[in-house]
Parts: C-alpha cells; sequence; structure tokens
C-alpha cells in the first residue's frame, strides 16, 4: 500500500467513499470490483512517485479518474441521480445544500422556520468552518450565505434593537402605575418615548463594554460579515448609548421640569 | 444594432457547444463500450493496462474512471472474465478477457460499426462530390 500523508489519505477516503455510495445499489456494477479497480488505478498510477506521495499528486490522479457521479448508468433515474450527488458530493458541498433546502423549508412552512432557520445558520456556519477562508467557498456562497444574513440580521436586530423593544413594553408596563403617571407628571408619548430610548441607550452601553471586553465575540458570531469588528468599534457604541442616554435624559428633564411643570 | 448582432452570435455559438457537447458525449458513452472489448480482444489486460491503451485516442476517454464501471458491468453480462495473476510490481492483479460470448457480441459490434462508418463515408463522399 503506498504511503500517503493524512489529508492525502483522507481525501482518498472520501473519493472512495463516493464511489462505493454512488455504485452501491447500481444492480449492473459491482461496487467492490470497481473499488478493488480504483485503488490498483492509483497504486499503478503512484508506483514511481517518491514517497510519501503529496495532495497534489493524488488529487491529480483522482481528477483524472473523474467524479464517481459521472460514472452511473443512464438506467438510473433523475431523482436518484439528485440524492447520490447530495450523498457524495464534497463534505462542504453536501452542508451548502443542507443549509439552503432548511431555510427554504423553514420560509415555505412558517411554523417550522424557528427551529428551521436556526438549524440552516448552524448548518451553514459549519460549512463555513470547513474553509479556512471565506473567499475559498466561491459557488458555495450562494448556497451559504442566504442563510448566514438572514440569521445575522435577525441577530443584530435583537442584539442592537432588543432594547428598544424592551423599553417600549416596560414603558406600557410602568404606566399602568398610577403612582409612575404622578411622578412622571408628562404625556404618555412622552414617556414611551423616553423609556424606549433610555433602555435602547442603555442596552448599547452594555453592549459596547461586553464587545469591547470581548471583540472577537462579534466576529464570530456575525461571521464572515464582521471580520472587520475590533475595539475601536465597540467604543463607538458605548459611546453613541452614552450620547443618547445623556440627550434623552437632558430633554427628559427639559420637557419634565420646564415644559410639562408650566402646563 | 452591433451589440445585438454579438448578442446573437455569441448565444448561437454557445448552442453550438452546448448540441456538439451532447452529441460527442452519447457517441463516445457507445464507442468506449466497443473500444474496450476491442482493447482486450485477443490477450487480457488488467484494468490499468487497458486506461492506459484507450487514453490514447484522443477524445474517448475523458473521465479515466469510467472505464471500471463499464468493465464490471460487461463481466455481468459475460462478456468479458477475470484471472487473477500473481505480479512482479506488487499484489496478484485482476486481468480481464473476452469470454466466447463476448467475441460474439464485439464481433456483431464491430460489424455495425463498420456498416455506420461506411454509410457515414459514404455519406460525406456524397457531400463532396
Amino acid at each position: 500500500m503506498i504511503n500517503l500523508p493524512d489529508n492525502a489519505r483522507k481525501h482518498l477516503d472520501n473519493y472512495l467513499q463516493q464511489v462505493r455510495t454512488c455504485l452501491k445499489d447500481c444492480p449492473t456494477v459491482d461496487a467492490d470490483e470497481v473499488e478493488q479497480n480504483i485503488k490498483e488505478h492509483i497504486e499503478s498510477e503512484l508506483q514511481d512517485s517518491s514517497e510519501p506521495v503529496s495532495f497534489a499528486a493524488l488529487d491529480d490522479i483522482l481528477k483524472r479518474l473523474g467524479s464517481p457521479q459521472q460514472w452511473l448508468p443512464e438506467e438510473i433515474s433523475w431523482w436518484r441521480k439528485i440524492i447520490l450527488r447530495l450523498r457524495t458530493g464534497p463534505e462542504d458541498w453536501r452542508l451548502a445544500y443542507i443549509s439552503f433546502a432548511l431555510l427554504v423549508v423553514g420560509f415555505i412552512i412558517l411554523p417550522s422556520s424557528i427551529v428551521l432557520i436556526p438549524a440552516s445558520f448552524i448548518v451553514a456556519r459549519a460549512a463555513l468552518s470547513e474553509v479556512a477562508d471565506s473567499s475559498e467557498l466561491k459557488a458555495q456562497k450562494c448556497l451559504i450565505y442566504p442563510s448566514l444574513i438572514v440569521s445575522c440580521s435577525v441577530i443584530a436586530f435583537i442584539l442592537f434593537f432588543g432594547g428598544m423593544v424592551l423599553g417600549a413594553c416596560l414603558a406600557e408596563v410602568l404606566w399602568d402605575l398610577t403612582w409612575i403617571r404622578e411622578v412622571a407628571y408628562m404625556g404618555t408619548v412622552t414617556f414611551a418615548a423616553s423609556i424606549t430610548v433610555t433602555i435602547t441607550a442603555l442596552s448599547w452601553i452594555i453592549l459596547g463594554a461586553v464587545f469591547c471586553k470581548w471583540p472577537g465575540l462579534v466576529r464570530s458570531i456575525f461571521k464572515p460579515f464582521a471580520d472587520w469588528f475590533n475595539r475601536k468599534h465597540a467604543i463607538i457604541l458605548t459611546c453613541v448609548g452614552f450620547a443618547l442616554l445623556v440627550l434623552t435624559l437632558a430633554v427628559v428633564g427639559y420637557l419634565r421640569f420646564v415644559v410639562f411643570s408650566k402646563l | 444594432m452591433v451589440l445585438t448582432g454579438i448578442l446573437h452570435c455569441y448565444i448561437l455559438n454557445i448552442m453550438e457547444n452546448r448540441f456538439f457537447d451532447n452529441w460527442s458525449t452519447q457517441l463516445r458513452k457507445g464507442m468506449l463500450e466497443l473500444c474496450i472489448l476491442n482493447a482486450i480482444r485477443g490477450t487480457s489486460l488488467y484494468g490499468y493496462d487497458i486506461v492506459r491503451k484507450l487514453r490514447n485516442i484522443e477524445g474517448l476517454v475523458i473521465s479515466e474512471g469510467t472505464i471500471y464501471p463499464i468493465l464490471s458491468r460487461l463481466k455481468r453480462e459475460g462478456f468479458v472474465q477475470t484471472t487473477i495473476k500473481e505480479s512482479t510490481e506488487g499484489p496478484p492483479r485482476k486481468y480481464y478477457e473476452l469470454t466466447a460470448a463476448g467475441e460474439k457480441i464485439l464481433s456483431q459490434m464491430n460489424g455495425y460499426w463498420q456498416d455506420i462508418k461506411t454509410g457515414t463515408d459514404i455519406l460525406k463522399g456524397d457531400e463532396k462530390s
């Protein structure tokens, strides 16, 4: 048996697995015999190569052998060919297909989207982890990115505008309390707006502080869209939150003690 | 107008290429079986030797691995048989040779191919004249 480095061995095992999967249920072909022939072919090709055989040398032989999907006989139905393509495609492509399929089904069957869209996101991230750099993904981006964009948009909305929703809910709860209304001494809209903006500003300050301590968290959550994020951006977020808080308190104070007290 | 003309030519070129690709793929599929049987006619060869022999024919073997499922299918059909022979260069090798049924079908296939080739040549000749 030829001495192969780990990456080449893995590549060969993956190829032979594709051969087995493609030909397993093919009634006119003996999959074991073909696999044996392929092994002999590779050994014969590499006979004169210096050991250990390089990944590139093996890859060149496998490319010349071609994809086992091309060997499927005509009698196999189209739907079976599609299933085989999904089962035998390179690992990263399979994940990309699954991610996209989960996203599409999640959108079609809306109640299931709570489970399927996060699952699609996880699979897309797994596909992304298969490559060292997202630029290596090439055409797979079309399958992986929709899921990442949808999920990252939802996460971004929750993180950056969750405070706003929370503030609005809190304002509604507080406004029902009589003593709050008496202390606040302002209109419903002004009260709701001030609470909402204050909570939003506070959430941005907290988020900014957390991201300043762990900037990698943002890069990790929003990978590959936030690779540029660093402490500077976290500080900007904190400053914006702080400025918004000060501005809100100033406006609320002015309204409460100057405008409404005169009414 | 010029742009439309260029686009039209480009689309026609793509369609022609696609047509040729489909046609040559279909032709190759049928021819490959005939060539494999001819390659082992009167001799016994092991899989890799057959590939080496066929890869020299321009445009016939696009992916070399295609030959192995065809060999397996021909064996199941009873047109070829295998014998294990010791090798000086490694483990024992599986050699393929034609069976009597294989000889018969090959002779039929060669005859059929010859008829088609002759017919095509005549048509080509007619076209020239």
